[in-house]
């Protein structure tokens, strides 16, 4: 009963423990977690086996052909240590290596205040303590050199993967020490998502204030310019191949035209006077057939679209050309979007950005050229319907989902039938 | 999340670095001279005198993808060169400041007459060549920010200084300790300041010719100032200069015992004027 009791209580206080008191446990019990990875993280040092501390030895030259390091040459440590790492992978008692003018040893070594060693001096997986003097070069590798009051070494040292402590002895060349690489991957992760992040978010406002701009553009485009706008962009939709090869062509052409009418304007004397202007004038052209086109282009696929979901039934209040712009703009830009987002993917990313580019450059290029054709929406060749009149009313085009299919594809209602103006 | 996480994994891989700390140094032997040269194409840099018993002692960390360490001495001219050089060639790309994490703290020696060449790329540099037995000074600084001065007056007298700036922000601090008899100082796109201040023992010159950089003279009271200048579409702030002819004179110019003349040729940018006591 008093057991009963006593987890009644229990409980009733587990149940009556304020949130503060259960953010207080959580804190306990996370430091307690804490101290317990210290525990285990020591216990496990302590019992994994550290680096193996090889026996005091001298290593047998190498027979002809064998390993070989200079150490001649300590000005470039890298290769000093590349060279080390290719002729040593791993040193083990039966290392086997020459070092020419020199000699190499394995584990700590020491050169006794009485002891001369003449040559080269290397010292592998220990320390290398002088108390005497070392008449050549000294490198260590992975292992400290300890120069003691009175040692002398009259060469440079090397230590690679370790330190010099000098201690008062005298050394008649240049110390280097060259350590271990470090990469800090907690900062350089933090680091790099921030950066990430940061692109991102510098591409979409990128790709927003483009779209947002082309948009101003057209909807101007298509307020003080619609007839001109809907003959480029008929012209885009019903002479696309010829559009396209047109805007190609354009394309190689503008340069060559360009010189064309600098040199044409130089040669006449009263043309140099004119030369700036037509060279403001020319650029300006260009750039208006292209972003006209481009926008005309968009126009054309957002009416395509418009009309195919009208099609199918579905009710839209306001079909105009400013919604035939949104809607291709918005299907244009769908690709920059996904690569704002998602450009920082490799390969992914740049198999979009390259999707994306090639989507602009065609229909830049199929706008320009539909601008060149219709010389900028003046003449209609080109944006005719090869369907009847009749045809184009809203009951036939719009609400017959039976029939379903984009006007153009629709049988012609008989022979000679020419092309209507647009409704 | 999913973006995150992607983002996370992908820029760590690619962000993360291979520092490497080098070190280096060499004793002193009773050289009595040292020409020092400091390559260093990017990072942060900073140059300080060193201690007694040491020519020089660089410690280094540097990108071991990017760099390989400098550090060679010839014995028969007394020569250093210290720095990081760029792996496979001339020129490198910085994409990002993780590329900068480099830097290097070179010490030289004050008891030796040193003569020091600073070739900076990428570079915060802070050189501070005070109490060092400076005998000339050459530095070329590309698209640097570098602070060098002279908090402690030369040991000896400096016989010429010359500083190439491309685009950089570089500050000349205390020249008046330098002792430098000529300073020459050519400038890109930038901005400057050259501070005369310090402790005068003689006269100095100054040649100057920028090029779309605004520079702030800081000129001391008690020395007499004269700039000759050829500006073109460059303003200029006399604060209390008098004009006479083509060239402005601090009043009691001739009256001062050392004299700073200076020759400023600038085009495109500004001058300005402040006084130091």
């Amino acid at each position: 009963m008093r057991t009963a009791s006593r987890i009644l209580l229990a409980g009733s206080l587990l149940l009556a423990l304020p949130s503060s008191a259960h953010a207080k446990t959580s804190c306990m019990l996370s430091r307690v977690s804490g101290v317990f990875e210290t525990v285990r993280a020591f216990v496990e040092q302590q019992i994994a086996p550290g680096p193996q501390k090889l026996k005091p030895q001298a290593v047998e030259p190498a027979p002809a052909g064998g390993p070989s390091v200079d150490l001649g040459d300590l000005s470039q440590p890298e290769v000093v240590e590349r060279h080390l790492r290719t002729a040593v992978p791993a040193p083990r008692p039966d290392l086997k290596l020459t070092v020419p003018n020199g000699q190499a040893r394995l584990g700590d070594f020491t050169i006794g205040s009485a002891e001369t060693v003449t040559g080269h001096l290397l010292v592998l997986s220990g320390d290398a303590n002088v108390y005497g003097k070392l008449l050549g070069n000294l490198v260590t590798m992975d292992g400290n050199v300890v120069m003691h009051p009175g040692g002398v070494v009259s060469g440079d040292i090397l230590a690679l993967h370790g330190d010099v402590r000098d201690q008062g002895g005298e050394i008649g060349g240049e110390v280097r020490t060259l350590s271990a690489v470090t990469r800090p991957p907690a900062q350089a992760d933090s680091a790099g998502a921030a950066s990430t992040i940061t692109g991102v978010g510098r591409n979409v406002a990128g790709v927003v204030a483009v779209f947002f701009t082309l948009l101003a553009l057209g909807v101007g485009l298509v307020t003080f310019a619609r007839p001109s706008l809907d003959v480029v962009s008929d012209t885009a939709s019903h002479s696309f191949g010829r559009s396209f090869i047109t805007g190609l062509i354009g394309q190689i052409l503008v340069l060559p035209t360009f010189g064309m009418l600098v040199v044409g304007l130089v040669l006449s004397v009263a043309g140099i006077l004119l030369l700036p202007f037509a060279v403001v004038v020319f650029v300006l052209l260009v750039i208006l057939g292209v972003v006209g086109g481009y926008l005309a282009v968009a126009h054309a696929i957002g009416e395509t679209y418009t009309r195919r979901r009208m099609a199918r039934g579905t009710t839209i209040a306001s079909a105009n050309s400013y919604r035939y712009l949104l809607a291709g703009l918005v299907g244009l830009f769908t690709l920059w979007g996904a690569w704002a987002l998602f450009g920082w993917v490799p390969v992914a990313g740049e198999m979009v950005r390259a999707a994306a580019v090639l989507v602009t450059w065609l229909v830049g290029t199929v706008g320009f050229g539909a601008a060149l054709l219709s010389r900028a929406g003046a003449r209609g060749n080109f944006a005719g319907r090869l369907i009847p009149p009749e045809a184009l009313t809203d009951e036939y085009l719009w609400a017959t989902p039976q029939f379903g299919v984009p006007a153009v594809r629709r049988p012609e209602s008989g022979p000679g039938a020419r092309p209507g103006p647009r409704s | 999340m999913l973006v995150l996480a992607l983002a996370a994994g992908s820029a760590g891989s690619a962000a993360a670095q291979a520092m490497r700390p080098f070190a280096t140094f060499r004793q002193l032997h009773g050289e009595s001279r040292l020409q020092a040269r400091l390559d260093f194409a990017a990072g942060q840099l900073r140059v300080v005198p060193g201690r007694a018993g040491e020519l020089y002692r660089m410690s280094l960390t540097y990108d071991a993808d990017r760099f390989v360490p400098l550090s060679h001495y010839d014995p028969t001219a007394n020569a250093v060169t210290l720095g990081v050089d760029r792996v496979g060639g001339p020129g490198f790309r910085v994409v990002s400041r993780g590329q900068l994490e480099q830097d290097a703290v070179v010490e030289l020696s004050p008891r030796t007459d040193l003569s020091l060449a600073l070739s900076l790329g990428a570079v915060e540099s802070e050189v501070e060549l005070g109490g060092l037995r400076l005998g000339d000074l050459s530095v070329e600084a590309g698209a640097s920010r570098t602070v060098l001065q002279f908090s402690q007056p030369n040991q000896i007298r400096c016989r010429t200084a010359e500083v190439s700036a491309g685009a950089a922000e570089i500050s000349l601090l205390k020249l008046g300790n330098s002792h430098c008899d000529r300073l020459r100082v050519e400038g890109g796109i930038g901005r400057m300041t050259l501070d005369f201040g310090g402790n005068w023992t003689g006269s100095q010159r100054a040649e100057l010719s920028l090029a779309v950089t605004e520079l702030r003279l800081r000129l001391p009271r008690k020395v007499g100032v004269r700039i000759s200048m050829d500006r073109f579409l460059a303003s200029f702030e006399p604060a209390g200069l008098e004009r006479r002819g083509d060239e402005w004179i601090s009043p009691g110019y001739e009256k001062a015992d050392r004299h700073l003349d200076i020759s400023l040729r600038t085009t495109v940018g500004a001058v300005k004027v402040n006084w130091i006591d």
